[in-house]
């Protein structure tokens, strides 16, 4: 019976301060409010993240590409500078070969030259000549030729001549240039062989 | 789910925590035999596994060192190295197209065919060498040809080859390389500087092309240095073949020849004959003694050209001059000997003077006026002039030569060195000798090496370290160059064939006994040599040629005379030395 009491007498208070400022403390109750929410703007940030990560991928692929492509560059340009080198070497040795004294002289006698034997030189001052020059004689030339040696007869045999009819009478138009190769030859060592000569149907 | 047809819901595979279940286990499946060859790739010997991926990947090469080169005074290749190649075949694969292929080969890279053929077809073998040391660009084009025509199973690899691109020019000096290693010359003695030290690299490769970025370690090659001698090799050349001319021509077994820069000792030209071919030595030599260097490897007895070292030394001890009377006598009795001294000619008793006897080349003569020098002192000259000791220029197998401790000498050693014989000298200490007296008395050690080199003795050798030692007066070596000068006088000398026309020559013939393989004796064989210089008042070059055991009979006049005139001659014009144009030497050789 007690306990109505209390309530009865708390809105009756509370009625009253209603009734007091009604319309203010109707005003100034605090609500809890849902927070702010500002929608954040996703686009220019998933944006920047995926050209991030893309352009990431991509540039890594990229240079990687370039890496490897270069390397492949490098190694063919290796290739090509050892090729090179090698050449310059061969034409090296070929230029060296032109210019050995032996062959030139060998030449030179071949075009009828012979050795200077007399120094004489003529004084540009006063055109002197000094040393008794002598014009060359072919008494003045030696053989320059390497000696010839001389092979044991059993490794010079006389070639061997086998004469055949010409089989093919009707191929001397066409294939003039092939035809020595179908002939007897005879190799380095005077040995004859016949063998070489199939060459032409391969 | 909503948008699902409402037909799927009758198919459904039962709750969701049976699909979490079912996809756990089938994932646990899968770790598990990820993690099962986790644990045999790396608990169960995880190093072969390693090794089996460094093979697949990892290239282990060696980077060669270039040999250096071996060039003359100007720089002009003697021996040069050249990126060969050899060319190799698999047999079980050229098997079938032997032919065709030994045909291309043989005719390309002057192969035999037959060898090669039978190589192509060898049995029971993977591995054949075709063709070794080629140069690269001709290798590689000839199987790019062969490739192109469809014949598989050959393959190039590196094999270095070594040129020698003036052939025999030289290559008693500077010998050869075998297929591994130097054989001979100055390639075997210089080999460690010629060589150098080879480079290595380790890397990884995917699909044949290295991969960047992955593991690489390179040492670099260290390029072996190049080895410039003082040789002309267009001199080389040319005495060589002078003296080949010359050996044949006077049927003679061998011959040498020196020619040597008078002012510094550089030897311009060492040339020995027989020779050999530098490309092809073992096919190209007659005998092993071929591939060494005569010039100084070979004793002999200098004979005449020693007397200049005598007068030189009498004349500058002032025992004589050259205008000294001395009687000669037809012949020379002395005691302790059973053969009198003669002289190469039959003459009454002459008068001649010191210059007379040398220009007549009269062993009583010399032997008269070496009288007058007491044993010890002539030693001690002969010692200070080079003789008895190596002259050390860097090529192997040089001999001492053979001077008698003075302690050893006796009145009839004393005689017969007098006039060359009883010393043995190997022709480069003789030349540098007699370089001695056109130097104006002062000695200077030959050289064949520019700079410094050392050898595998470990000497250090070259025109760096040249020696010079006074061995006699200016004056003892003007008058001895006077004296020279007559034997190649047209009327007073014995060898005018040696007199360049022009110039004052100075010069000595020298015929020596020769002391025979077998017994040990003079077997009636001869030494004939020619020494000397030019121009006389103002030495260039100083020339020695010996040639052994002619068997035309000639001496050192006409068989050594001629060579050297044409070497003299040759070298004045190539060297531009004009004549001096001052008046020879008269002096008197007769009273």
């Amino acid at each position: 019976m007690s306990s109505p009491h209390p309530y009865s007498r708390l809105p009756q208070s509370r009625a009253r301060v209603q009734r007091i400022a009604e319309a203010a403390v109707e005003r100034a109750r605090l609500t809890v409010v849902p927070r702010a929410k500002v929608p954040a703007r996703r686009v220019p940030f998933v944006t920047l993240v995926s050209l991030m990560l893309v352009g990431g991928v991509v540039g890594l692929l990229m240079f990687n590409t370039t890496m490897q492509q270069d390397s492949f560059t490098a190694a063919s340009l290796e290739t090509k500078a050892t090729d090179l080198t090698s050449r310059e070497q061969t034409l090296q040795m070929q230029l060296e070969k032109l210019r050995d004294p032996q062959r030139l002289a060998e030449k030179a006698t071949k075009l009828g030259m012979v050795p200077a034997t007399s120094p004489a030189f003529i004084r540009l001052a006063d055109g002197k000549v000094l040393g008794e020059p002598r014009p060359a004689s072919a008494e003045d030339s030696f053989d320059i030729r390497t000696p010839v040696v001389k092979k044991p007869a059993a490794l010079t045999p006389d070639p061997v001549v086998i004469k055949t009819r010409a089989r093919n009478r009707g191929r001397s138009g066409d294939t003039g240039a092939a035809s020595p190769d179908a002939g007897v030859r005879t190799g380095r060592n005077g040995a004859t062989t016949r063998n070489q000569g199939d060459r032409s149907t391969r | 789910m909503s948008l699902r047809p409402p037909s799927a819901r009758g198919f459904s595979r039962g709750s969701g925590l049976f699909r979490l279940r079912f996809g756990f286990i089938i994932i646990a499946m899968v770790l598990s035999v990820f993690g099962a060859r986790l644990v045999q790739l790396q608990g169960l010997d995880p190093n072969a596994y390693a090794a089996m991926a460094e093979r697949e990947g990892v290239v282990n090469a060696v980077l060669p060192a270039e040999r250096g080169a071996i060039t003359d005074r100007n720089g002009v290749d003697l021996a040069t190295s050249v990126d060969g190649m050899m060319i190799v075949a698999d047999p079980s694969m050229t098997d079938g197209d032997a032919a065709p292929i030994a045909a291309y080969l043989a005719e390309k890279l002057d192969l035999d065919y037959v060898t090669t053929l039978n190589r192509l077809r060898e049995k029971d073998t993977r591995f054949q060498y075709i063709a070794r040391r080629i140069p690269s660009t001709i290798a590689n084009k000839a199987l790019g040809e062969l490739e192109d025509r469809g014949y598989k199973g050959l393959s190039v690899r590196r094999d270095p080859m070594r040129d020698y691109p003036a052939k025999d020019v030289a290559a008693n000096l500077i010998g050869f390389i075998g297929e591994d290693e130097a054989l001979a010359g100055l390639e075997r003695t210089f080999d460690s500087t010629l060589s150098g030290v080879d480079g290595e690299e380790t890397y990884e490769v995917g699909d044949g092309k290295r991969i960047p970025l992955g593991d690489s370690t390179s040492v670099a090659p260290k390029n072996g240095q190049d080895l410039q001698l003082t040789i002309n090799r267009d001199v080389q050349w040319y005495v060589q073949r002078v003296l080949r001319n010359t050996v044949r021509s006077s049927q003679a077994e061998s011959g040498v020849a020196v020619v040597m820069d008078s002012k510094t000792g550089e030897l311009i030209s060492l040339a020995d004959y027989p020779t050999f071919d530098a490309t092809e030595p073992l096919s190209s030599a007659k005998s092993e003694d071929d591939l060494g260097s005569r010039a100084m490897s070979d004793v002999y007895e200098p004979g005449s050209v020693q007397k200049v070292l005598t007068f030189a030394s009498l004349i500058d001890a002032g025992k004589v001059t050259a205008r000294t009377r001395i009687a000669v006598p037809s012949e020379l009795r002395r005691e302790g000997r059973d053969i009198p001294i003669h002289d190469y000619w039959q003459h009454g008793l002459l008068r001649l003077t010191a210059a007379g006897v040398l220009s007549k080349s009269s062993n009583i003569g010399t032997v008269r006026a070496a009288e007058r020098i007491s044993s010890a002192d002539l030693h001690d000259y002969l010692r200070e002039f080079g003789l008895g000791e190596r002259t050390n220029v860097g090529v192997r197998g040089e001999t001492n030569g053979i001077l008698p401790d003075k302690s050893l000498w006796t009145q009839g050693t004393h005689d017969t060195i007098a006039f060359g014989q009883g010393l043995s000298v190997n022709a480069v200490q003789m030349a540098a000798a007699v370089n001695t007296i056109a130097n104006g008395g002062e000695r200077i050690s030959p050289s064949l090496i520019k700079g410094s080199a050392t050898t595998d003795a470990g000497q250090t050798v070259g025109t760096e370290r040249t020696e010079r030692t006074d061995v006699v007066s200016e004056d003892a070596a003007e008058q001895v160059t006077e004296m020279m000068e007559l034997v190649a006088d047209p009327e007073d000398g014995i060898a005018p064939a040696a007199a360049v026309p022009g110039y004052r020559v100075a010069g000595k013939t020298g015929t020596a006994q020769r002391v025979g393989k077998d017994c040990g004796c003079y077997d009636g064989t001869y030494t004939v040599s020619f020494a000397g210089f030019a121009p006389a008042d103002d030495p260039r070059f100083t020339v020695y040629v010996v040639v052994q055991d002619p068997g035309n009979g000639g001496g050192g006049g006409s068989v050594g005379g001629p060579a050297f005139s044409k070497i003299m001659s040759y070298l004045l014009r190539k060297y531009a030395v004009a004549p001096t144009g001052t008046k020879p030497s008269t002096l008197p050789v007769e009273w």
